[in-house]
């Protein structure tokens, strides 16, 4: 039997496996080769921008793809991480790339008891928390001169010399981000083929029904958090590190956390690359913006917009959605019988 | 036929309750399941049925009451430490999980203790070949790569009994398992169920088909406004006025 389905797979290789290696061999390849093309450091510094994006959405998506529970205050962590590195190189004089590690153990230490009162009810309560948690951290933030250098910011300390030259830092900082994304992938790839992962989507799926099934479901939402809030640390430190500066307003804000939610749902929660997809098009799109017409808020009501259209009209994302279009062209005789839905209304009015 | 006394306890509630603003859905009831038998509850639409399974797994946290499952209390668990502890149960009006695939639904309820043996692969060989065991005995190992969602309702009741069966549960709890089929399923659901029950797994079946319970079942508990107005073999229920009264409104 032709299996059109994705995930199971019997031995050998099949189209669709030879697709996704060349796919993956090709996607490798422009990362490695993008900074000797890109014609000018602007361009190689949007190409940062876009990773360090792919590596917060890729984030996002261990908790967000996999339970289904909507942050939109990641942010939070992005924000921690890059204070929690900067602040440990300039007042314990760590290493920076070891400050980078600490920095985000430490957010997600933070991230347990977060998820420990807000993963406890479903729904609402969640994307709720996210948000209060994000503002709640910029007027800390903010105020705080003494600790955070307040609302003026705070300058991050570069961890490569003066005599690395602007170009260098970038290509240094792609490759960087590169390696901080294939690493996210890779979690997330792990996750997806394990039982925590079978257990995450059945949570995502029906959590009720999932409990009953054995699903430590409470144990392995806090899992796919501090994890997912691990890597949006890194994400947020190593930015910090490349940018040399942290802005309460910039770090902590409710746009970039939705920048998160946004890139993931167009690419896709349920595809391994489908948020590195939606972090090309929206950090491209955003960055292209900002360039020609400066930093207005007119990209915010774009960027609801789009959530909006993408959210009523492809709830999976552009990638599921085109994969569906293709396999239900070529799949045209369905083993569908009756639906659920169908049944249980006949059956309502048959009792009625 | 006459059933010897139970040596252990199967669920068994002790005044268990369980409100809903001024409803009592579940009122005080107290009720023993025999172990290693068909049981069967059975009473009239909103009479707590479905409210007392989910005080039972779990689902729900019963206002007062407690429920013991053989010989150990296990009232206010979280419901995988009930589901662990060895009962299983399917959902009225059947739930499985949409979006993932068949075999995907019935490998979701492998869920060892430990870190490690959680991170390990959820296809492993061992536990696919025992997911399509289960599969192929409720008959539907040919749809393994289908999504749940695009199998008919029949088949995702099977579907929802395999992934229940995946847990290895000693008894199992059945809401309603012949609602919203056709005969021919009712009979293969009914043939699992004696199967299943010849290798020691207990039942605990909410069913409105009188015609199956009454065919199946070694013992009844009729409930009324959320207790038990009548328990016995069929026989004995079938003839109880309490009963005729509750169903017949008499
Ligand atoms: N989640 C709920 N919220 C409010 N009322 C409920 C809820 N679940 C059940 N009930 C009420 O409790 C009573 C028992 O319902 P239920 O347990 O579903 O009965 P049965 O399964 O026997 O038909 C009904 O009156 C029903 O309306
Ligand atoms: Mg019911």
């Amino acid at each position: 039997m032709p299996n059109a389905s994705s995930g199971t797979r019997a031995s050998g290789p099949t189209t669709a496996r030879v697709v996704r290696t060349a796919a993956l061999l090709a996607l490798v390849v422009v990362v490695l080769l993008f900074p000797s093309l890109a014609p000018d450091p602007f361009i190689l510094s949007v190409g940062v921008v876009i990773l360090s994006y792919a590596v917060l959405a890729t984030s996002w998506n261990l908790v967000g793809g996999f339970t289904g529970y909507i942050s939109l205050g990641h942010a939070a962590y992005s924000g921690l991480g890059g204070y929690a590195t900067a602040l440990l190189i300039l007042r314990s004089g760590l290493n920076p790339w070891l400050a980078l590690v600490v920095g985000a153990l430490i957010v997600a230490l933070i991230a347990i008891p977060v998820g420990i009162a807000s993963l406890r009810v479903r729904g609402a309560s969640f994307v709720i928390v996210s948000i209060a948690l994000v503002l709640i951290l910029q007027l800390t933030f903010q105020s705080w001169h003494t600790f955070t250098g307040g609302s003026g910011g705070l300058r991050v300390p570069r961890p490569f010399g003066p005599d690395v030259l602007r170009p260098e830092q970038h290509e240094r900082f792609f490759y960087l981000h590169a390696v901080l994304l294939a690493l996210a992938l890779l979690t997330w790839w792990a996750i997806e083929r394990s039982r925590l992962g079978a257990g995450l989507k059945a949570i995502r799926e029906d959590e009720d029904k999932a409990q009953a099934l054995g699903v430590p479901t409470f144990a392995y939402k806090l899992t796919a958090l501090v994890t997912s809030a691990f890597f949006t640390a890194l994400g947020g430190g190593l930015y910090a590190l490349w940018f040399g500066y942290l802005d309460p307003i910039f770090q902590f804000s409710i746009l970039v956390g939705t920048y998160m939610v946004l890139m993931s749902l167009l690419g896709g929660v349920r595809s391994l690359f489908g948020p590195l997809l939606g972090a090309v098009v929206v950090g491209y799109a955003v960055e292209v913006f900002k360039s020609q017409y400066g930093d207005t808020q007119f990209h915010l009501v774009a960027t609801g917009i789009l959530l909006g259209l993408v959210v009523l009209f492809m709830p999976d994302g552009v990638i599921p959605a085109l994969t569906s279009f293709l396999n239900r062209r070529r799949r045209a005789a369905s083993i569908r019988e009756v639906s659920a839905e169908e049944l249980a209304r006949q059956r309502e009015e048959a009792t009625r | 036929m006459s059933t010897s006394p139970p040596t252990i306890g199967s669920v068994t509630t002790e005044g268990l309750t369980k409100s809903f603003g001024g409803v009592r859905a579940v009122d005080g009831a107290s009720v023993a399941f025999h172990d290693g038998e068909i049981n069967a509850l059975i009473g009239p639409n909103g009479s707590g049925k479905t409210t007392f399974f989910n005080c039972v797994t779990g689902m729900i946290r019963p206002d007062a009451g407690t429920v013991t499952y053989r010989d150990r209390d296990v009232t206010g668990l979280a419901p995988h430490r009930i589901a662990r502890s060895g009962i299983g149960r399917s959902f009225q009006l059947c739930r499985v999980f949409p979006r993932l695939t068949v075999l995907e639904n019935v490998l979701v309820a492998v869920q060892p203790h430990g870190l490690l043996e959680r991170l390990r692969g959820m296809r492993n060989p061992d536990d696919v070949a025992r997911a399509r065991e289960l599969l192929a005995r409720v008959g539907i190992d040919h749809l393994e790569h289908a999504e749940a969602r695009d199998i008919s309702y029949g088949q995702q009741k099977l579907l929802e009994l395999a992934g229940v069966l995946m847990g290895d549960p000693h008894t199992i709890m059945l809401d309603e398992p012949a609602g919203g089929v056709n005969p021919a399923l009712v009979d293969r659901i009914a043939d699992l169920v004696r199967e299943l029950n010849a290798e020691g797994r207990t039942f605990i079946i909410v069913e409105h088909n009188m015609e199956l319970v009454m065919g199946l079942s070694d013992h009844v508990v009729v409930f009324d406004r959320g207790r038990p107005i009548a328990q016995g073999t069929p026989a004995v229920v079938q003839d109880d006025p309490q009963v005729l009264e509750a169903y017949l409104g008499v």
